[in-house]
């Protein structure tokens, strides 16, 4: 049963500060005007990587983020400037590459053999290089991997993703992209989707809400009133039939609140 | 059966990036047996022809083919480079590695592995971590690598670049060994002592282009241009 969340048609303004993954993909325009139909919250959105996006929230700068970075969300909340962290929903990264796919990426059965393989047969890579999310990602593929990504067929060149897919279709080259960007990315010449679908891959967002203790002026009750539509079964409709080019980008896996 | 494989064809076939041409238009077959050296000044293009035979460039214009399917040819064959990636695991675990993805049973892939380090003089080293090795030791450890799953073709990109004598020769061995046990070998190198050491036929590239190909004895005695002859001459040729 879809759960009612249209409670409050004057609540207010709120700042979110979110990933420019996120607001790229597109589900932003879809997510917002119903969220505020339903709670009568309007927000804000501060679109900023997941570094700046955690200290926009530790400096009471925005009164809750949506992020995806385990490691730092973590921090974030030990460290008393969040009150928790609630995930909310997934999308995934994929590998792509030249379609004769000459590493065989397309027979790998994991994330890490996809990058062996790659880096074995030298085949040219090319990584975004620019400290992205998507970037410390891919570094942390790597690192599962055992291989230390250096020679001439690694090629980092501190771009965006959009950038670096063009790279990548220019040469031929492996690139790995979160799916929203592939799925956008309009010069894909010889390139295709080899490699998706390992848990590894798959990318968390989660809602935190500023600790309000720190900064008393944050908008805790509407964060509150947020998360709770986030969370809802009107979420996870919108969030699930989000697709892009036929594809669904974003699955929604946020828990059923907890009952105290 | 090796003989499945070949001929490999060039047709016409051209790497170019951005408004550069790397290599071709390249023609030329190869056959089923021997050992194929590639030669030319540096920068003439024998790393794109390896990488363009062995189907891990993008072609331009024109094709290579093998005498089958080419991804059933691509999974019959190995590429060793002039610097290889190793995995940071150890010796053996470097050499299980390629077993373990082709479905081998684990005891049975470290048996192997065993055999290999021992078959390149790393019998002791098996439990050291791969990044620690010499280069020589490294070039050896990607050598058996690439053998371990006995592909029926190999190519080499200047394997023994700055390697020491000792080193030179080992991997000479294994790849004359190799070449005994049915691997088609197709090599470049920089160096004319190992071309005349180890070459049934030899590739002579000069500006990307296939500027002489024919057996080792006759390349040698009797080249047929000038620049060919000049260049094993030692004389500077681009």
């Amino acid at each position: 049963m879809m759960m009612s969340v249209g409670t409050d048609a004057q609540a207010g303004d709120m700042k979110l500060a979110v990933t420019t993954s996120f607001h790229n993909s597109g589900l932003a325009e879809v997510l917002l005007p119903e969220i505020e139909a339903d709670t009568g919250i309007t927000l804000h959105l501060l679109v900023v990587g997941t570094g700046q996006a955690l200290r926009l929230g530790a400096a009471g700068d925005v009164d809750a983020v949506l992020v995806h970075a385990r490691a730092a969300e973590d921090s974030f909340i030990a460290k008393g400037h969040g009150t928790h962290r609630r995930e909310i929903m997934y999308n995934d990264f994929v590998l792509i590459g030249p379609a004769s796919d000459p590493a065989k990426l397309s027979a790998a059965s994991t994330a890490t053999e996809a990058l062996i393989s790659i880096a074995t047969t030298q085949s040219s890579f090319v990584s975004r290089g620019d400290d992205s999310g998507t970037h410390k990602k891919e570094l942390s593929l790597w690192n599962a991997a055992n291989v230390t990504p250096e020679g001439d067929w690694y090629k980092s060149v501190g771009a965006g993703m959009g950038a670096a897919l063009n790279t990548a279709s220019g040469m031929g080259a492996y690139v790995m992209s979160d799916r929203a960007s592939w799925l956008n990315f309009g010069n894909k010449g010889g390139l295709a989707l080899l490699f998706a679908g390992d848990p590894v891959l798959f990318n968390q967002y989660a809602y935190l809400p500023v600790n309000p203790a720190n900064h008393p002026h944050v908008k805790a009750d509407l964060a509150a009133q947020l998360e709770t539509w986030l969370t809802s079964d009107r979420a996870r409709i919108l969030i699930n039939g989000y697709q892009l080019s036929g594809e669904q980008l974003f699955t929604f896996n946020a828990a059923a609140a907890q009952q105290d | 059966m090796v003989s499945a494989l070949f001929p490999l064809q060039a047709i016409g076939a051209t790497v170019r990036r951005k408004d550069k041409t790397l290599i071709g238009p390249v023609d030329l077959a190869l056959g089923a047996e021997g050992i194929t050296i590639v030669v030319g000044p540096n920068g003439a293009g024998k790393t794109s022809l390896l990488k363009m035979l062995h189907g891990i460039v993008r072609l331009s214009d024109g094709q290579v083919t093998w005498a089958c399917t080419t991804p059933e040819a691509q999974a019959r064959q190995a590429f060793v480079f002039q610097t290889p990636v190793m995995l940071r695991r150890s010796v053996l675990e470097n050499l299980t590695y390629p077993l373990r993805l082709a479905g081998m049973p684990k005891a049975q892939a470290i048996a192997q592995a065993k055999d290999w380090a021992t078959r390149i003089g790393m019998a002791e080293a098996t439990s050291r971590s791969a990044l620690v090795l010499s280069g020589g030791e490294r070039q050896k450890l990607a050598l058996a690598r690439a053998l371990i799953r006995a592909p029926d073709v190999l190519f080499l990109d200047e394997p023994c670049a700055s390697l020491d004598g000792r080193a030179m020769r080992e991997i000479e061995a294994l790849l004359v060994q190799a070449n005994q046990e049915g691997t088609r070998i197709i090599m470049s190198t920089h160096d004319m002592g190992q071309a005349r050491r180890l070459a049934t036929e030899v590739v002579f590239i000069l500006q990307g282009r296939i500027h002489e190909f024919g057996p080792a004895k006759e390349f040698f005695a009797s080249p047929d241009t000038a620049e060919t002859s000049a260049f094993l001459k030692g004389d500077i040729v681009d």
